[in-house]
């Protein structure tokens, strides 16, 4: 059985989180499931676009491609990542209940002679794994399990927040507790350590532009990774691994601290998990901390 | 002294994105509670609607509180009355640089989301080389080439695990419409805003 779905991959699979879709891509295949990307799709506006342009501006973004999107198909648009996902959910929601938004957005499109009524679902694509294909089927496809390796499934914020457990947001999840990271590091055949900063906030953007503000957001999830033992972390949002990864060296530098510990996607788990290849398709020489640590755990 | 705007509340409550929800605040500090941040901000969410209540425009408007938002939604998840506390200290901020308060302009936010928007609007794409340059030398040529230096390690190791890339941007074919379609949308917005 194949299925096809709207992709919005987002800017970060061109850059920073390449691995995500590279190893995404490879562990849909083996479902059946194929990923047609939304036609010359544009940037989400992530968590920052509004602040100098407002809510209009940036809602056309999301717009622009969900426009598209239902031009190629009435398939559910997925996307891997947590910003584009929220965005493009959040923009949908207010299409289809919001009238005067829709009239406003449409208005907008309408200016080069498209429009879109709210008629397709956004999804992020955990919520796909975890009720179209499901944790079993998952475990169905192990043929090298990453028997012994400890992981810190860290799910971060906008995978969940704020829509998971909404009705509109499919319902798929709690927001301070969500199971599906450790059932996925878990299907892969590794161990989901217990993990208290599981939906700690890395800072986001503001990470990025004033790290001084939020190293020891990272810092305190990093002492929380040490302390539950495991030796990788593991997570589905992008910036979250970015940030954990590049911040680390400075960290150490900060507070004395001695972390070095890979960041990974739990869509890499997996592909390697499924026999593939480490680095072709599960891109696990990508990482700034070298992950060989999960290389050889498949078994 | 303070000085107090007593149409304050009622414009915040019909012109920012979920300010029509925040009649609904009932004090009861939980999103300040939640908040990565709190401790960093001049107030947390619950005393800065207080604030805004009060009337109290520029103190709200001048205050770092709109630029630690992380935007984790803590606080969307947790309010027990739904106001959406997120959504409006962002669209406090965006009033706030709209109003050319210094504190909000000069803001690093501000900074990063000109920056950001560039790439988003002109080239349909964030790239990631792009926004940090052009936010780095946004603060002068001098602070924005040691900005840059200290950052040259993750850029390289970027580089080297072909996490980015080297030469043109990755641009959206159909920039023209794109273009369009947020003039038109800037221009609604700008309705809005009168």
């Amino acid at each position: 059985m194949t299925k096809t779905m709207n992709y919005y991959p987002g800017c970060s699979s061109q850059g920073s989180g390449i691995h995500l879709d590279t190893s995404l891509k490879a562990v849909m295949g083996k479902f059946g499931i194929s990923f047609r990307e939304i036609e010359d799709w544009n940037c989400c506006g992530a968590s920052v676009g509004h602040i100098c342009q407002g809510h209009l501006p940036v809602a056309a973004l999301s717009a622009r491609n969900l426009a598209a999107a239902a031009a190629a198909g009435p398939e559910d648009v997925v996307s891997p990542c947590a910003a584009c996902y929220l965005n493009t959910h959040h923009t949908n929601e207010e299409i289809r209940n919001n009238p005067e938004m829709k009239a406003e957005i449409n208005e907008a499109l309408g200016a080069v002679g498209k429009s879109y009524d709210g008629s397709l679902k956004v999804r992020h694509v955990c919520e796909v794994l975890v009720k179209d294909v499901g944790v079993e089927a998952l475990k169905s496809k192990v043929t090298k399990p990453l028997t012994g390796l400890k992981v810190a499934g860290w799910v971060g914020c906008q995978t969940v927040r704020p829509f998971a457990n909404t009705e509109a947001g499919g319902q798929w999840e709690t927001y301070d507790e969500p199971s599906f990271l450790d059932d996925f590091i878990n299907a892969s055949g590794a161990t989901a350590v217990p993990f208290k900063a599981k939906t700690k906030c890395c800072g986001g953007s503001v990470a990025v532009m004033s790290p001084d503000k939020t190293l020891e957001l990272i810092k305190d999830i990093l002492d929380e990774v040490k302390a539950s033992g495991a030796q990788v972390v593991a997570t589905p949002c992008p910036l979250c691994l970015t940030n954990m990864e590049m911040y680390q060296p400075e960290i150490n530098k900060r507070y004395g601290t001695d972390f070095n510990f890979p960041v990974v996607f739990y869509s890499q788990l997996l592909a390697l998990a499924f026999g593939m290849d480490a680095h072709k398709d599960a891109g696990l020489h990508q990482g700034l901390i070298p992950a060989d640590v999960v290389v050889a755990a498949a078994k | 002294m303070s000085t107090y705007d007593l149409n304050f509340a009622r414009w915040v409550y019909e012109n920012v994105d979920g300010g029509d929800k925040m009649a609904l605040c009932m004090q009861c500090g939980t999103c300040s509670g939640s908040c990565p941040l709190g401790a960093q901000m001049d107030y947390g969410p619950r005393k800065l609607f207080m604030m805004v209540r009060a009337g109290l425009k520029d103190k709200v408007l001048e205050s770092n509180t709109l630029w630690n938002c992380v935007s984790c939604y803590n606080c969307v998840v947790r309010c027990p009355r739904q106001v959406p506390v997120k959504y409006v200290l962002h669209s406090l901020g965006t009033a706030a640089v709209r109003a050319g308060i210094p504190a909000a302009t000069k803001s690093d936010n501000a900074r990063f989301a000109r920056a950001f928007w560039w790439s988003a609007s002109k080239l349909g794409r964030t790239d990631e080389r792009i926004v940090t340059a052009l936010f780095y030398f946004s603060y002068g040529l001098s602070k924005g080439f040691k900005m840059a230096m200290a950052n040259l390690p993750v850029a390289l190791g970027l580089v080297k695990t072909k996490r980015m890339h080297i030469g043109a941007p990755y641009m959206c074919k159909n920039k023209g419409e794109l273009k369009t379609i947020l003039a038109k949308a800037a221009e609604i917005e700008a309705r809005h805003a009168k």
